[in-house]
């Protein structure tokens, strides 16, 4: 499957539209959306005290990780991974061939409210994202000149 | 792969530090967390053994120049050098855009250095990429050692394939040519993400 290599404001409206009546209903703290090479597709939520892009490619990190545990009992691999905290809790479940949904919640709702409703958010991410990436790209129009002759990174002394 | 994002303005990049256990990935990006402004990185994540072997990865989120008003972020990735975690280091090549390969120039590494050089177009093959087509530069680190091998053995094993790339002669626990290696990966990816979305004929849409 494809990686998704533009995302206009319209498409992240969509995903948005569609975490926020997730989180909503689950009463999680924040869902995050991520390609399995851990790039950050979108998120919504609480986002005050995390790092999304950490999380992003610690979870598509995870995810990997698991899929030979998943192997050795004749899975392909895991569909949804649990990590129980002391407070607060996260979910991930896969969206497609291509996608992980991370969920982020605590003490005010349950594992078993967020597994239910993340199913139908799931599958709603998997049906717009198959379109954003069978669509011709909108594309992202540049010149060379726009990228400047200077370093892209400075060292400090 | 590249991805832009229209509605946060931004642009992401994944760039991943390739070689051989113990060649200096790590310690180059470490070099990049303490030397760039704290304002342009998040936290460098290290999943590393008590030995401080890398485990899993490295990762280091860093923001680079403004193009046309979208903020370009840049993913830094070391893979595990150990042989045996190959499925990882799969894992970490996914979606990626740049490469730097980490050269060991002493001699006793020099096989090492060519297996790895060798598994890195393999892992890249599975996913149907190649160097070909994918921005790299090598770096020839730890000159500062007294066993190390010429440069010009090393550009004969590692840059003497149709395409020739830029090397660059390094001592990363010191910081020497840290930052022109990754500066020159990263203008060699932007200049390709330009020259395709012109080849395309892109347009970009109304700003809302």
């Amino acid at each position: 499957m494809e990686s998704i290599p533009v995302l206009t404001i319209e498409d992240v409206a969509d995903i948005d539209g569609i975490l926020q009546d997730y989180i909503q209903k689950s009463e999680s703290d924040l869902a995050v959306v991520v390609d399995k090479g851990g790039n950050v597709l979108s998120q919504f939520g609480d986002l005050e005290v995390i790092d999304v892009t950490i999380i992003g490619a610690l979870a598509a990190g995870s995810f990997a990780a698991t899929k030979e545990l998943a192997k050795r009992i004749g899975e392909v691999e895991f569909n949804a991974l649990f990590h129980q905290g002391n407070g607060t809790h996260m979910f991930m479940t896969s969206v497609d061939e291509d996608t992980i949904m991370i969920t982020v919640f605590g003490s005010e709702t349950t594992i078993g409210l967020v597994r239910f409703y993340s199913t139908g958010a799931a599958k709603a991410l998997a049906k717009i994202l198959n379109v954003f990436r069978t669509r011709t790209s909108p594309g992202f129009n540049f010149e060379e000149g726009d990228l400047g002759g200077g370093a892209v990174f400075h060292e400090n002394p | 792969m590249s991805i832009i994002n229209y509605a946060r303005k931004e642009i992401q990049f994944k760039i991943v530090y390739y070689g051989p256990a113990l060649c200096g990935k790590t310690t180059n990006l470490q070099y990049i967390h303490n030397r760039i402004d704290p304002g342009h990185r998040g936290d460098l994540v290290s999943l590393a053994t008590a030995a401080d072997r890398t485990l899993f990865f490295d990762f280091l989120p860093v923001n680079a120049v403004a193009i046309r008003g979208f903020s370009t972020k840049f993913q830094l990735y070391t893979v595990p050098g150990q042989v045996i975690y190959n499925a990882t280091r799969q894992l970490v090549l996914r979606s990626v855009d740049g490469v730097v390969f980490v050269v060991d120039s002493q001699w006793e590494k020099m096989e090492e250095n060519v297996d790895s050089f060798r598994n890195l177009l393999e892992n890249l093959e599975k996913q149907n990429l190649s160097l070909d087509n994918i921005p790299y530069v090598v770096q020839y680190n730890k000159r500062d050692l007294p066993n190390v091998a010429p440069v010009s053995y090393l550009e004969f094993l590692f840059n003497n394939r149709r395409k020739r790339v830029q090397t660059f002669e390094s001592a990363a626990s010191a910081g020497t040519n840290v930052f022109a290696t990754l500066n020159s990966v990263s203008q060699l990816l932007l200049h390709k993400f330009s020259r395709e979305n012109q080849a395309t004929g892109a347009t970009t849409p109304a700003p809302r």
